[in-house]
């Protein structure tokens, strides 16, 4: 037996437009982020990201994180 | 330990020798430069190789060059300072007017040859080329405010290509 359809609440467009602005301010704030800030997230991800990947496949002789400071 | 700045010196110093004749930093790290952050593993420059070398496309010269600054060569990378760079030499008009336009920034005091956004896009979305992650950055790029639109559809539109 089908039930019958529950009404739940949604969320109204206007909540679904100040979400997606609050995500692109978000992403408009860190593209202003200084560049030297931004090479050490890049390094931060690789110290982050080459663990995971390497659980997932063999890393190539490159695939290190870089042993530079920003 | 070396910094990001000093890989990017030696990209000059490739320039100054006459081992490259002009080069631009392009892919991951580029976008680093106009948009968000995001992860990458390799620093993509892409190159014009000397005109004085023979037609066929030879990265050798460039290859001597680094193990002659000490700097060792794993697939097709050269670790430089620390960083694996991958040259890239311009392969179309599209990558060859994308180093021509590049702008000239500065990183820590160290200018340094960026690819313009829309050229960033405009690589990304080469037919033989197109990946679900290139179409992801491409999009990024597409959004961040540093992108000139009219600039791209006219690119898109001269290379016909599409998004």
């Amino acid at each position: 037996m089908v039930s019958p359809q529950r009404r739940r609440p949604r969320a109204s467009p206007r909540l679904l437009d100040a979400l997606r602005e609050g995500k692109a301010a978000l992403r408009r704030q860190r593209e202003k982020l200084d560049l030297h800030e931004k090479v050490q997230i890049v390094l931060e991800m690789q110290r982050i990201c080459l663990p995971l990947i390497a659980r997932r496949r063999r890393l190539a002789e490159w695939e290190r994180p870089w042993a530079i400071t920003p | 330990m070396p910094s990001f700045a000093d890989a990017l010196r030696v990209l000059n110093d490739m320039k100054d020798s006459g081992v490259v004749e002009d080069y631009a930093v392009a892919g991951a790290m580029a976008m680093v430069f106009w948009a968000e952050p995001i992860p990458t593993y390799d620093l993509d420059v892409l190159v014009f190789l000397s005109s004085d070398q023979a037609t066929i496309v030879s990265l050798a010269p460039l290859y001597d060059w680094a193990a002659g600054r000490g700097y060792a060569t794993q697939a097709e990378h050269v670790i430089i300072e620390g960083v694996p760079v991958q040259f890239l030499p311009a392969h179309n008009s599209l990558a060859e007017e994308a180093i021509d336009r590049a702008v000239t920034l500065e990183y820590e005091g160290v200018p340094v040859r960026v690819v313009r956004p829309e050229y960033l896009v405009g690589l990304y979305l080469e037919p033989g080329a197109r990946t679900l992650k290139r179409r992801e950055r491409a999009a990024a790029l597409m959004e961040s405010s540093a992108l000139d639109r009219a600039v791209l559809d006219e690119l898109l539109k001269r290379f016909k290509l599409e998004h």
